[in-house]
């Protein structure tokens, strides 16, 4: 243990307070598994549409717009918060350890221990400090107007659902449910938001009359109700306020390419020392890294926004906040900014084609920056999520496998000439498909749409897995 | 903090006595062998199907806690049930809230 002083063992005494899903102790079967999945997910999406009890009002300027996509949040709903805490929690941790700046000894059960336990409790105490900024920045209105008593119900309701959060997705890790919940949330959350915005019936008065704003339906309301056919259908095809038919078909588009990316991988063949004939072989796969670059590149970008923001508001003049981002309030209405100017609106997706025709130093530089910032971020996460080189030679040789006509030592080696370039070649095309999807006008920004295929997809596999190995046991 | 203390202990004598039991193999194998990753196979899933499936690279990177740690312990029911109540007791709120209001908004 080497004695001395370590901050992971401050943790300590908090940890018999944190709840804790007990770990399953036997084998959950397929069936119970998508009964607790399903549970969850739809307490999940109950509490993204229950109103929180209290709030006064919810308009006005919404600093968290750019992040309510991934973060799986809703406005002015109990999943304010969403995923936030966990996220945040989770990434600093993993930062931190990764980076050796606290340190973890994976060797020893007690440290993991305090390692997930300072996750939660770091978890808890984000959720405890974003509901009473959000309260006290008077996002619900002043706390003279809502009452101290309804500020702290506000607050109350704000922690209770971060840890219900926390504890669903605790419950579907531990093997009782299908993948992660975050992922899970992350996903449901922007199929809704596709869905709503293709089949939305709420209509929207836009000066020429009512209009739908789901796509779908407005394509059929406008050809039924317009006389001159061809114009309803440009109409449908082209309206530039509202969700339109060529954002849903670049979505599908980018949902069928990504799909097809996905089964793009290197198959390299591994064979097991003490098991003669027994053949296996180790996928690597194109995108080696998934989604975590543009998880990642997100929470930089919105964390960005936030501050830039927040900056803006205070102090305009300034030239360096200026340089940093300057911000003009939607023509659309929504209660949102949108960067006109400084770093901000350079990394910001330009709106449109005809835009990017306008701008093309904008395009240019936002397309190098996605590209370079997700391969470098996609590089960097090999090596803290422990995936890199090294690591998985580490990991075959601990499962005796050894590749047929290499040796033992040069087991690394042969990984290393395809893992980091599958992270970052994987990078550069997660993060152009991205920018495509983006220029392309999907629905629910290109980020969400890769994330929500992404998420799709590993759900996909890991179905077929638990399908798999529930019928070789039953072949038993 | 007494049961923190001993369980160090405890985990402390069994890496020492660890490799006096397959000492020929080397300690670095023992070690290996206990070593249960964190981030790669789901260790406390059960369904440890090694070799091809082992570390599909990204399929779980967003897996944050999986190991046990000494905590209040709650069965996944009670989770669900737990969550369920908060959903019914904010609306409790709302409804309560409401008749609340109609009844001042009524005397006054």
């Amino acid at each position: 243990m080497g004695g001395g002083f370590r901050v992971l063992h401050l943790v300590r005494p908090f940890l018999s307070f944190l709840p804790e899903v007990q770990t399953a102790d036997r084998k959950v079967p397929f069936r119970e598994k998508v009964i607790y999945t399903v549970i969850s997910l739809f307490i999940f999406l109950v509490c993204s549409q229950l109103p929180l009890y209290g709030i006064h009002s919810t308009t006005g300027a919404d600093p968290f717009y750019w992040m309510r996509v991934i973060l799986a949040s809703n406005r002015g709903t109990v999943m304010e918060l969403g995923i936030t805490p966990i996220v945040t929690s989770g990434l600093v941790m993993q930062l931190l350890a990764g980076s050796k700046i606290i340190e973890v000894d994976n060797n020893v059960r007690e440290d993991r221990a305090l390692l997930n336990g300072a996750q939660k409790l770091l978890g808890i105490l984000i959720a405890v400090g974003e509901a009473v900024a959000y309260v006290l920045s008077g996002m619900y209105g002043s706390v003279g107007q809502l009452g101290v008593g309804n500020a702290i119900l506000i607050i109350i309701q704000l922690c209770f659902a971060g840890i219900i959060v926390i504890c669903l997705d605790e419950l579907l890790q531990k093997g009782y449910g299908l993948g992660s919940g975050i992922s899970l949330f992350i996903a449901t959350n922007i199929c809704e938001t596709i869905i709503w915005k293709a089949f939305s019936p709420t209509t929207i008065n836009s000066g020429r009359g009512a209009e739908f704003e789901g796509a779908v339906i407005a394509l059929f309301h406008l050809l039924i109700t317009r006389t001159d056919k061809v114009r309803a259908l440009r109409e449908a095809f082209y309206r530039q306020n509202l969700p339109n038919v060529t954002n849903l078909l670049a979505t599908v588009l980018i949902f069928l390419i990504v799909i097809y990316f996905q089964g793009f991988r290197v198959v390299l063949p591994v064979r097991s020392k003490n098991a003669r004939g027994q053949q296996g072989s180790y996928p690597i796969k194109l995108f080696y890294t998934s989604n975590m670059p543009i998880i990642l590149q997100s929470a930089l970008v919105s964390n960005l926004y936030f501050i830039s923001q927040l900056l803006h508001r205070k102090y305009s003049g300034n030239f360096l906040v200026n340089l940093l981002g300057k911000w003009k309030d939607s023509e659309y209405g929504g209660g949102h900014s949108i960067p006109v100017g400084g770093i901000a609106y350079y990394i910001t997706a330009p709106s449109s084609l005809a835009d990017m025709a306008a701008n093309p130093f904008h395009a240019l530089f936002y397309l190098v920056f996605m590209l370079s910032a997700c391969a470098l971020f996609s590089k960097t996460w090999i090596e803290v999520s422990g995936s890199s080189a090294r690591d998985v030679a580490k990991q075959l040789k601990e499962q005796q496998m050894v590749m047929p006509g290499h040796r033992e030592s040069n087991l690394q080696k042969e990984l290393n000439r395809y893992i980091p370039t599958a992270a970052a070649f994987g990078g550069i095309c997660i993060g152009a498909l991205t920018v495509l999807a983006d220029f392309m006008g999907a629905i629910g920004s290109g980020t969400g749409i890769l994330l929500a295929v992404t998420i799709i997809y590993q759900y996909f596999e890991t179905f077929e897995k638990e399908r798999a190995s529930e019928l070789g046991f039953f072949g038993f | 903090m007494a049961r923190g203390a001993s369980q160090s202990q405890s985990t402390a004598s069994a890496t020492t006595t660890r490799p006096g039991v397959v000492a020929p193999r080397g300690s670095a194998a023992a070690t290996a062998g206990m070593r249960r990753r964190r981030l790669g196979g789901g260790g406390s899933t059960g369904n440890s199907s090694v070799g091809a499936g082992g570390g599909t690279g990204g399929s779980n990177m967003l897996r944050f806690y999986t190991d046990d740690a000494p905590g209040l312990k709650i069965s996944p029911t009670v989770v669900l049930v737990m969550s369920l109540c908060f959903i019914g007791f904010v609306t409790a709120l709302h409804v309560f809230g409401k008749l609340y209001r109609y009844k001042s908004g009524g005397s006054a």
